[in-house]
């Protein structure tokens, strides 16, 4: 029989982690290998409840486990948040354009995250760490609101070991425990070692970070091109159907969620 | 494409024979309680037709529609509310569709949003089962329009109220009967069991249409002058450069969110997945949805990019006149009329295309004059 493009295939929750008071993630095992691309993202079924999209955090290399770190937010990660290991989620997917890695190669890259943004950056940053020789070097710059909504604590200081990698993480508010920077993201991009004119910038975050982090980049000379954000809309169907998702010409689902700035600036509105 | 004469008398033979395979649907004349009261004072005919599943014992009510029915086509593509699939366990029910549909009295307008629906539902990474699995067995009667309702307006858009493609069968009324298109594959097999009820048209029968169809074309021009409505090369043009006019607040006031616009029109296609718990399984239920609506683009967090209703008005335009003219190579929009005949709040977009297409040109002709100082 014909698959059916609207059925998901069942997976397993296996562990949950907590990564702040309203993030977690769940890790996965799906009844089927399940590919996907850095940047893709899948739509989650809590059964009876409904769907949600999401960008899977894991690395895209293991097609036999899948990580979703989710936000609390609305009523189906509402109760993905009440569920535990064993339960049985839905997913479909992949759907959409992720990161085209290809034109990475040779060149420095920024990555720029904010609070739980940070989730489909770490998949793109197993792709980039297990072919880092790809590559001129890998910046990631990380704001969350306090050091208690960071997440993948657990694994941010090893990432800054690593070889080509530099990693700097600011948060909006600290406090006691904090020793690092304090301050909006954006304060920290004036000094990250890149050639701005020369490389790749991506961008994940809330709509009005991802804002405000575009200008910043525009400002120290980052070609609109070489500008990849991850964008967010209200979806339904994750097929470029059923027209919840779009911006001007374009579907995110579809033709998205990765663009390039280029793609979007004669778009009208893409922050709100 | 072959063209037949059938007589009035024969008709029933037709539909007999089309009733054997098809479940038929034939259009009968219907009171709209929902009509809106046609400001106009031109002599037009104000009937309403409706779809209505063929059976013998009423066939004095079946009619040939002088235009299109309330109902579009794409109400026999997808359904308001429908289950598309349940899950984890696989039943889809085999042969729960039952018969494949025949659709008659379906116009060109119809006919020209069918190249909207299909470009969603079977275009793109994936296409719909329900959808392509209705579509490719539908059978699809169309008919010339012998006369227009007020509100129709398909010419302003080069659409013509006569279909020369993208049917099975074509009706044109004349004198005592109907020619007859066969246009597609399915069409000539029925055909050659109708043989004795069909004669091949003559050439004075074919030119007899031809003159009908150029008389209907001038009268539906004609009336259509006074609404000023811009070409279909504009249409993209007016709809970027009028982002910030004020038209979309103005128009919104009498907006009461019903839907009825985004429901009857011919083109639009939104829904929205939601699931429902059924028995020890769940069922996923893809129902109609609306960019009118206030939640149409909000998000879990409660972020809402379309907040405001004029934002949703001019997100309807942009949809239809900017995403698809990009992405398809023709607006969203046939010019049948529904959006118009279905408004409680007389939103009309035939006066807002205007008034776009009227600030437009008042901007183009003052930048030419600010050019000519500038240059002096
Ligand atoms: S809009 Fe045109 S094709 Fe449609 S019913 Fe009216 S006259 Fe006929
Ligand atoms: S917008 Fe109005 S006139 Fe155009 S296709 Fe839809 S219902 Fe018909
Ligand atoms: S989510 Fe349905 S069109 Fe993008």
């Amino acid at each position: 029989m014909k698959k059916n493009i609207y059925r998901p295939i069942k997976a397993v929750i296996e562990e949950v982690i907590e990564e702040t008071p309203t993030i977690k993630t769940f890790k996965l095992k799906p009844e089927a290998p399940f590919g996907f691309a850095a940047g893709q993202f899948i739509e989650m079924t809590v059964p009876t409840v409904g769907e949600a999209p999401f960008t899977p955090s894991s690395d895209p290399g293991i097609k036999e486990k899948l990580e979703l770190t989710v936000m609390k937010a609305g009523e189906v990660t509402a109760k993905l948040h009440t569920m535990n290991k064993g339960d049985i989620v839905g997913i479909r997917g992949p759907y959409g354009a992720g990161y085209p890695l290809d034109k990475f190669k040779g060149r420095d890259i920024l990555i720029v995250g904010g609070g739980v943004g940070l989730a489909p950056l770490r998949s793109l940053l197993y792709n980039l760490f297990s072919g880092i020789d790809k590559y001129n070097k890998v910046v990631l710059r990380y704001g969350a609101r306090g050091p208690k909504d960071i997440v993948y604590k657990y694994q941010i200081p090893e990432w800054s070991t690593k070889d080509k990698i530099d990693v700097m993480v600011s948060v909006d508010v600290g406090d006691e425990t904090w020793a690092g920077n304090v301050g909006l993201v954006t304060t920290i991009l004036d000094a990250a070692p890149v050639d701005f004119t020369k490389a790749i910038g991506i961008v994940c975050g809330p709509p009005i970070m991802m804002k405000f982090v575009t200008l910043k980049l525009l400002d120290l000379g980052f070609n609109p091109a070489d500008i990849y954000l991850s964008m967010e809309k209200g979806m339904s169907c994750g097929l470029g159907k059923c027209g919840h998702c779009r911006i001007g010409k374009y579907y995110v689902c579809k033709d998205g969620p990765v663009f390039t700035y280029e793609q979007l600036k004669s778009e009208r509105d893409i922050w709100s | 494409m072959e063209t037949y004469f059938l007589k009035n008398e024969d008709i029933s033979k037709f539909y007999e024979r089309i009733n054997q395979e098809y479940d038929l649907y034939l259009p009968v004349k219907v009171k709209n309680p929902l009509k809106a009261a046609s400001d106009s004072k031109a002599n037009l005919p104000t009937d309403d037709y409706s779809l209505k599943k063929y059976a013998q014992e009423s066939k004095e009510d079946f009619v040939f529609n002088d235009y299109r029915c309330i109902e579009p086509i794409k109400t026999f593509l997808t359904q308001y509310k429908e289950e598309v699939c349940n899950y984890f366990e696989e039943s889809d029910k085999k042969g729960k569709e039952g018969r494949p549909a025949a659709l008659c009295g379906i116009k060109n307008c119809d006919l020209f949003s069918l190249k909207v629906q299909d470009y969603v539902f079977l275009e793109g990474t994936e296409s719909d089962p329900v959808y392509k699995a209705r579509r490719e067995g539908a059978l699809i009667i169309s008919g010339d329009c012998p006369h227009f309702k007020e509100t129709c307006f398909c010419r302003a858009f080069d659409i013509n109220p006569y279909p020369s493609d993208g049917f099975d069968f074509n009706f044109s009324p004349l004198n005592n009967g109907y020619l007859v298109d066969a246009a597609s594959d399915k069409a000539k097999v029925i055909i050659s069991s109708l043989r004795n009820v069909l004669a091949s048209a003559t050439l004075g029968q074919i030119s007899g249409r031809a003159g009908k169809r150029e008389l209907m074309l001038r009268r539906l021009d004609e009336h259509l002058i006074q609404y000023k409505i811009p070409k279909k090369e504009r249409l993209q043009d007016i709809i970027l450069s009028g982002y910030d006019s004020p038209i979309w607040q103005e128009q919104m006031r009498t907006c009461v969110e019903c839907g009825g616009c985004v429901f009857m029109c011919a083109t639009c296609h939104c829904f929205l997945l939601t699931d429902e718990a059924a028995n020890n399984n769940a069922k996923r239920l893809r129902l109609w949805d609306g960019c009118m609506f206030n939640n149409f683009t909000r998000v879990a967090s409660g972020a809402n990019p379309l907040k405001l209703r004029y934002m949703r008005l001019r997100n309807r335009y942009l949809k239809k006149f900017d995403f698809f003219i990009t992405n398809l190579g023709e607006q969203a929009c046939c010019g049948c009329g529904r959006c118009i005949d279905v408004c409680p709040g007389k939103i009309d977009i035939r006066y807002i295309l205007r008034r776009l297409d009227e600030s437009r040109t008042f901007s183009e002709n003052k930048d030419v004059g600010n050019n000519i100082k500038g240059a002096g």
